[in-house]
């Protein structure tokens, strides 16, 4: 059980770190704004914040499957 | 740099997520906690990515962004020119179009998928000013189409009983006469190269 909590938490954190750089590329391509960052801003940034959420619904998803929840 | 109001936007989101972060094992253990992880890790970040990417597709529609690459400024300095036939010149001074947004209002096009045309145009600039390199001639990728001329000019009664507009009117409709073909100087080069501006009083 804490084992699986632990796992769970683990994989929380990965997400947030995929879905919290997908903030901080877009967060650095609006302070220095051309062209060329704002493709980076779509292109990675907004990528990155949607590849973090999967990776937490899939996280919560698996977890839950585990438990037999779903 | 993009409005304030949006920069602290990003600022906050990424705080959030932070905090998530930092609390992931308390509310990872129960259905409330779990609400909480998903707005603050997926509803939250695509809210902020989504108004972020909207607001830049609107800037990347703006004069000052298309003039920020320094081979179109020359461009941009032509809608300045005191020349009463220069279409750009004209379009600008006399404010037909909005000045903000001079640049895109003549150069998409008016159809279904002219925005999405314009911005993908857009990516063969990017391309052609960091890797490509800029071409010694900047020239349209196609003819310049009738249709965006009459977007706005089309029932006009300038246009419509203009005493030369109204033995071509099918064929401009038809695209078969260019606009162009009369109104020849659309960004006056010369009188950029010369430096010679109207300034408006």
């Amino acid at each position: 059980m804490a084992d699986s909590t632990e796992k769970l938490t683990r994989k929380i954190r990965r997400a947030a770190v995929v879905g919290g750089l997908g903030l901080v590329v877009q967060l650095a391509a609006a302070l220095h704004w051309t062209p060329i960052t704002f493709i980076l801003s779509a292109a990675v940034g907004a990528p990155l914040v949607l590849a973090g959420g999967v990776l937490f619904l899939a996280a919560v998803w698996r977890n839950m499957r585990d438990k037999g929840a779903v | 740099m993009l409005p304030v109001q949006l920069i602290v936007a990003l600022v906050a989101g990424i705080a959030i997520i932070v905090l998530l972060f930092l609390g992931a094992h308390h509310l990872g253990g129960h259905t409330v906690g779990r609400v909480v992880l998903l707005v603050g890790l997926l509803a939250l970040p695509l809210l902020l990515s989504v108004g972020n990417i909207s607001f830049g597709m609107h800037e990347s529609s703006t004069t000052h962004f298309c003039l920020s690459c320094h081979e179109m400024q020359r461009h941009g300095k032509s809608l300045f020119v005191d020349n009463r036939q220069a279409l750009a010149a004209v379009h600008y001074q006399n404010r037909f179009v909005d000045r903000e947004t001079v640049c895109y209002s003549c150069h998409k096009d008016y159809a279904l998928f002219g925005d999405v045309k314009a911005k993908m145009n857009g990516l063969r600039h990017v391309w052609a000013h960091y890797i490509a390199g800029v071409p010694e001639t900047i020239k349209l990728y196609q003819p310049y189409p009738n249709s965006n001329c009459l977007h706005c000019h089309d029932d006009s009664r300038r246009f419509v009983e203009g005493v030369a507009h109204r033995p071509l009117l099918d064929a401009m409709y038809a695209g078969t006469t260019s606009c162009l073909s009369c109104h020849a100087i659309v960004h006056d080069m010369a009188k950029v190269d010369a430096e010679q501006f109207w300034q408006a009083r």
